[in-house]
């Protein structure tokens, strides 16, 4: 009987595997379905941990900057993140607005917030408390992290209105892509081995 | 030999192993913390504007601008603690931190349609913004009163300011033009009841360079509306120009008697007069107030009627009152009276000079005016408008007047009075008509109730005698005449008769001819008769 630890199952079509060791650039792929299996995690925790801590200060401009600024005969306006969900809230549907709220506010603050605890407490070589349910809630966060989404959104309607009116991207829009990249970076399911050092 | 294999170098373990990739949060820190600090340096103070209404203005979106340059934004807009007025807190620019001195200003821009133009139409399409005017005080202050509109000259605008003393208003309004010689140069700006609510003091400003033209000799008007004069040269009207008639307007300009004079200082005050005429008249000189009472009604005396000396205008009255005479148990009118001797012009020059009077010695005053008075001085309410029955007061010389003595140290000087003229001739027929009523009316006509009654009996008498007997006496007269007629008729006897008789007669004389001529020649026949021979 193998440790349950040693084994990987297939997150697709459930066929255990045991684990390897993996080295740059390699990947394990599942003989049945094709799917991703493991990927080398070239960086460290102390890395993943600096990244984190970017990802939060990142987190500050894009919410305080405004994400563009338009402006038309002297009527000026601009938003940041927050604004576009309290008009979105004003608006017809306040439903809308709270799904904005969560998958582009609400969802990667907790994200970024989790794995700073968890990377934390890593680098001291020990477990944080709640060290299982921050795992999972990390997990469960993900496919609600919809920066991306909103990033290419913004890009979108700076890009469209463009032609009709001044647009400006703000220092938030600048803050809002790097915040997204290094989210897509940090945050992926590599978080698991943590579970295996500690 | 025997070799030593190499001993394996020591180790030495870095107890804390920083990894590069902290550059990372580094970097991104550095660069937000430079985005911040421009932010900070960037931004200028903040204030707080207290407006009356929150109206047109939008927090983080109303902007305040400079010579429509964005200067800084409202950040907030919260209603005041006493409910009475609403704060808008307002982040300049750094370049605009000269703003946030004492003395700056800030209204809202909102489209404004007045008599002088419309403005902030811009406004309509951008929405409200805030204006703002830098002061030039050193001091820094944080809280500001926003203007209700905006202020009629800016500080950069180059001019002086001037104050005008006003019994009223008029219809000037801030923003009213000013003329100087038909040409706008400047503008009210600023108006306020005095303290003691006795009068209006008006700001005013001109602009360089026709600020030079306001001299310390010069004099303002009243230009607003249209003066009609009617006088024998025909009908004049005088209008400075259609916007001041609307809106009001004032004019200034030096005399002719003291055209040059240095410049006015700025912030100088003047008398705001009436209208050009008042305003460009020479100068009153020093009043004088006189009292008059009058024994009689003075209905039509009213307030501002004029005072003339020998029908020269030269005062105005002020105030006609009710007295009661305590002794003589009568009401007398008083009326009090200001006076300009200097308006007399050169009689009354020449008159200072020969009495060598100084005008402000006021018991020589006295004793000038009492002089006169012995010499038959007297004030008299005359008509001025047999129609309206306005009366006015006169001063002359009435050497027949009983004298009256004038008390000297009594202020202000009383002036003995005669009757109008028209009293006087309503005094003369009372007079006759006191006499009319002397007479004994009651035996006149007791005497000629009873002549009447004679006479009627009379006249009854003679109806009833004499009238019939005249009667009988007509008819005889009229058969008398009708008997004559008959006589006279050419085929009455009587008319044959007398034919025949004048024939006789005829014969008579001329048988009486030849009798004288026979005689004639023979004178003899007389005494001897007559020969048979000389028969004719």
């Amino acid at each position: 009987m193998t440790k349950t630890s040693e084994l990987i199952v297939c997150e697709y079509c459930d066929a255990v595997y045991r684990k390897t060791s993996l080295a740059r650039h390699q990947r394990s792929v599942c003989v049945r379905c094709g799917g991703v299996l493991q990927r080398h995690v070239g960086l460290t925790v102390q890395q993943r941990l600096a990244l984190s801590v970017t990802a939060a200060i990142l987190m500050v401009y894009a919410h305080f900057y405004p994400v563009m600024s338009i402006r038309l005969q002297g009527v000026s306006n601009s938003a940041t993140l927050w604004d576009s969900v309290q008009i979105l809230s004003q608006g017809s549907i306040t439903f809308i607005a709270l799904v904005a709220a969560l998958t582009i506010i609400i969802a990667p603050v907790l994200q970024v917030l989790l794995l700073i605890w968890v990377l934390a407490f890593a680098m001291l070589r020990r477990r944080s408390p709640a060290f299982a349910l921050c795992m999972r809630g990390l997990e469960s966060l993900r496919p609600w992290n919809m920066l991306e989404v909103c990033l290419l959104g913004a890009l979108v309607a700076v890009i469209k209105l463009a032609g009709m009116l001044d647009v400006i991207p703000g220092a938030g829009l600048i803050a809002l892509a790097a915040l997204s990249v290094v989210l897509i970076y940090i945050a992926g399911r590599d978080v698991r081995d943590l579970w295996d050092r500690l | 030999m025997q070799e030593t294999p190499p001993q394996p170098a020591p180790i030495k373990t870095r107890r804390w192993n920083v990894s590069l990739v902290w550059i990372v949060p580094i970097v991104a820190l550095l660069v937000g913390a430079s985005l911040v600090v421009r932010n900070w340096m960037q931004e200028g103070p903040t204030l707080t504007i207290t407006f009356r209404t929150g109206e047109g203005l939008v927090a983080n979106k109303t902007e305040v601008r400079y010579r429509n340059l964005v200067i800084g934004q409202v950040t907030s807009i919260k209603l005041a603690e006493d409910k009475k007025s609403v704060k808008a807190t307002v982040r300049l620019s750094k370049e605009a931190e000269s703003f946030a001195s004492e003395d700056s200003q800030f209204w809202v821009v909102r489209p404004r349609i007045g008599a002088g133009g419309v403005t902030g139409l811009d406004t309509l399409l951008s929405g409200s913004f805030i204006g703002a005017d830098a002061g030039q005080s050193a001091r820094r202050a944080e809280h500001f009163t926003g203007l209700e509109s905006p202020p009629p000259i800016t500080y950069g605008e180059e001019g002086k300011r001037f104050l005008l003393s006003a019994p009223d208003l008029g219809s000037l309004d801030i923003g009213s033009p000013i003329y100087y010689r038909r040409i706008p140069v400047g503008q009210v700006i600023s108006y306020a009841l005095d303290a003691d609510g006795g009068s209006v003091t008006i700001e005013i400003f001109i602009r360089a360079p026709h600020d030079a033209y306001v001299t310390q000799n010069s004099r303002f008007w009243n230009a607003s509306g249209i003066d009609v004069t009617l006088d024998a040269k025909g009908i004049r009207v005088d209008t400075a120009s259609l916007a001041a008639m609307l809106a009001g307007g004032l004019a200034f300009r030096s005399p002719e008697y003291a055209a040059d004079g240095p410049p006015a200082a700025q912030g100088q005050r003047f008398e705001l007069f009436a209208d050009e005429q008042s305003a460009l008249a020479p100068p009153t000189g020093q009043a004088k107030f006189i009292r008059l009472r009058f024994d009689q009604a003075l209905r039509g005396l009213a307030v501002d009627a004029p005072v003339e000396f020998m029908g020269v205008e030269f005062g105005k009255v002020v105030a006609v009152k009710l007295d009661f005479d305590e002794q003589k148990q009568s009401f007398p009118v008083m009326v009090d009276a200001v006076v300009y001797p200097d308006r007399l012009g050169p009689a009354h020059a020449k008159m200072l000079k020969a009495l060598k009077h100084s005008p402000d010695d006021e018991m020589a005053t006295a004793r000038l005016i009492g002089n006169f008075v012995e010499h038959g001085l007297r004030a008299q309410a005359r008509s001025g408008n047999l129609l309206t029955g306005q009366l006015y007061i006169s001063l002359d010389f009435y050497p027949d007047e009983p004298a009256v003595a004038v008390d000297l140290s009594e202020r202000p000087i009383r002036i003995p009075t005669v009757p109008g003229d028209l009293e006087r001739v309503q005094e003369r027929f009372q007079r006759l008509v006191d006499k009319l009523s002397q007479l004994p009316l009651e035996s006149i006509v007791t005497n000629l109730d009873g002549n009447l009654n004679e006479l009627r009996q009379g006249l009854r008498f003679f109806n009833r005698q004499t009238l019939p007997g005249l009667q009988t006496t007509l008819e005889e007269l009229q058969q008398t005449l009708e008997s004559a007629n008959r006589t006279l008729a050419d085929d009455s006897p009587q008319r044959q008769q007398l034919n025949q008789a004048i024939t006789e007669l005829r014969r008579m004389s001329r048988s009486l001819r030849e009798l004288t001529d026979y005689l004639g020649r023979h004178p003899e026949s007389l005494i001897r008769g007559r020969p048979k021979s000389s028969e004719p």
